[in-house]
């Protein structure tokens, strides 16, 4: 598994300088529902160690339990940020199983969904509060983002001091506005992507690195 | 006093923020709910019996499963199993006893037929809850549960057989928003509808890990590790 990045890290580590951090800086992936967090978060693992690190789905809250990659070693510009990513659950202000329902899936099933949804939110927070050290800010480019959700997040984020990099993804879809996310939060540098495609993969390996490195 | 630690039986007063930070006396960190109506009853045992249920007393075999009702409750507090004890749910049942004695049954049960499967107390184990499922029922199986007790008791009086059985009932409409009222962090609306006050849910150092239809809730805390658990 990654033995050849590994192999490589390790020759630009000593080529470049003590830059391996001591331990590897914890990066939480949030955003509400159906952003497109665990697609990111598959394919960042994927491109830097070959797995992958949860399924992903069109209905919402399909990860309802923070999923951990660790050691995922990218490689920028001749050094090497070594980050452990957080898959988390979409927070939001209200789970509803009836909006499973159109998803062809059973009551019972919704139900639980939406409970074990519920306890991934909670879940999500906490690892916000004590156990990551950047942000990853995932959102669906098609969609408005001056959502209460959104801002009461980044401002979590922000009162925390935690480094944070907003991104826009699903610019492969035909409503997607970049620009909208980028005004909603204009302290914020805004990464366009498309995590499904990988367009614009390179800038956010780069932006990473750079915030989190 | 709406909350008791299972591991020592110290009790504490609805909205009683002490808990939160673990039972200031033995470190507990279960605990049951005990709405205000099942205190009495709790203590005095069957005499409660009288003044809340009715339908029981007036028949004869259900009389007995009132009464056994009533002194459920305390039996696990008293005991010396404290791990077993968040199995035990006198509360939900005995409020809905309390307030309409003998009225739609259903909707309860079909929670707790709901329970054994996918919110089971699992501190550690959500995700695996098929693993749970056999010591949930034996955990079950070991007291009777208030809720059989109360199907029991109500079978007496068949008039009032509610038809529905999704439809949800007042007494657990009740009981949750006396819940609601204590954490505000995770409003249950209905069963499967939930609200979630974000900042509320940050803003807390414990976290709730498991939810329950019932009302009933697992919470962990940091301090608390090893304490409760065996």
């Amino acid at each position: 598994m990654g033995l050849l990045t590994n192999l490589r890290d390790s020759i630009s580590r000593v080529t470049d300088g003590l830059f391996a951090a001591d331990e590897p800086k914890r990066i939480g992936i949030y955003g509400p529902p159906n952003a497109g967090k665990t697609t990111l978060a598959n394919r960042i693992a994927r491109d830097w160690t070959g797995d992958a690190v949860g399924p992903e789905s069109h209905i919402p809250h399909e990860t309802r339990r923070a999923r951990r990659k660790e050691n995922v070693e990218i490689e920028r510009n001749g050094r090497t940020v070594t980050i452990d990513i957080v898959d988390t659950p979409g927070v939001t202000t209200k789970v509803d199983y009836k909006e499973f329902l159109d998803h062809d899936m059973e009551k019972d099933d919704a139900v639980r969904r939406s409970r074990e949804a519920t306890e991934g939110v909670a879940e999500a927070m906490h690892w916000l509060r004590e156990d990551v050290d950047g942000v990853i800010y995932v959102l669906d480019s098609t969609t408005d983002p001056f959502t209460q959700v959104n801002t009461m997040l980044i401002g979590i984020i922000e009162s925390q001091d935690l480094p944070a990099l907003i991104l826009a993804n699903k610019t492969d879809l035909p409503g997607s506005d970049v620009q909208q996310i980028a005004n909603a939060f204009p302290q914020h540098e805004t990464i366009p992507l498309s995590a499904l495609e990988g367009d614009n993969m390179d800038e956010v390996y780069t932006k990473i690195a750079e915030y989190f490195g | 006093m709406p909350h008791q630690c299972t591991s020592c039986g110290r009790t504490f007063p609805d909205g009683s923020k002490e808990m939160l930070s673990g039972c200031p006396d033995c470190g507990g960190n279960k605990f049951q709910f005990k709405p205000a109506g099942a205190t009495a009853d709790a203590d005095s045992g069957g005499a409660a019996d009288s003044g809340n249920e009715a339908p029981g007393s007036a028949a004869g075999p259900s009389g007995s499963a009132a009464d056994q009702s009533d002194r459920t409750p305390p039996t696990p507090a008293e005991g010396s199993a404290p791990v077993a004890n968040d199995e035990s749910e006198p509360t939900p049942d005995e409020r809905a006893a309390d307030r309409r004695p003998a009225d739609s049954a259903d909707p309860t049960p079909s929670d707790a037929a709901a329970s054994p499967d996918s919110a089971t107390d699992g501190t550690e184990q959500i995700a695996d809850r098929s693993d749970e499922d056999t010591a949930q029922a034996s955990a079950r199986s070991e007291v009777v549960s208030p809720d059989e007790l109360d199907r029991a008791s109500r079978d007496v009086d068949p008039a009032e057989t509610p038809p529905a059985e999704e439809e949800p009932q007042p007494g657990i409409d009740a009981l949750r928003d006396e819940l609601n009222d204590q954490f505000e962090s995770i409003r249950i609306v209905s069963p499967g509808q939930y609200e979630l006050n974000l900042m509320e849910l940050y803003d807390r150092q414990e976290y709730i890990i498991s939810l329950q239809e019932d009302g009933r809730y697992v919470i962990e805390m940091p301090d608390a590790w090893g304490i409760g658990e065996e």
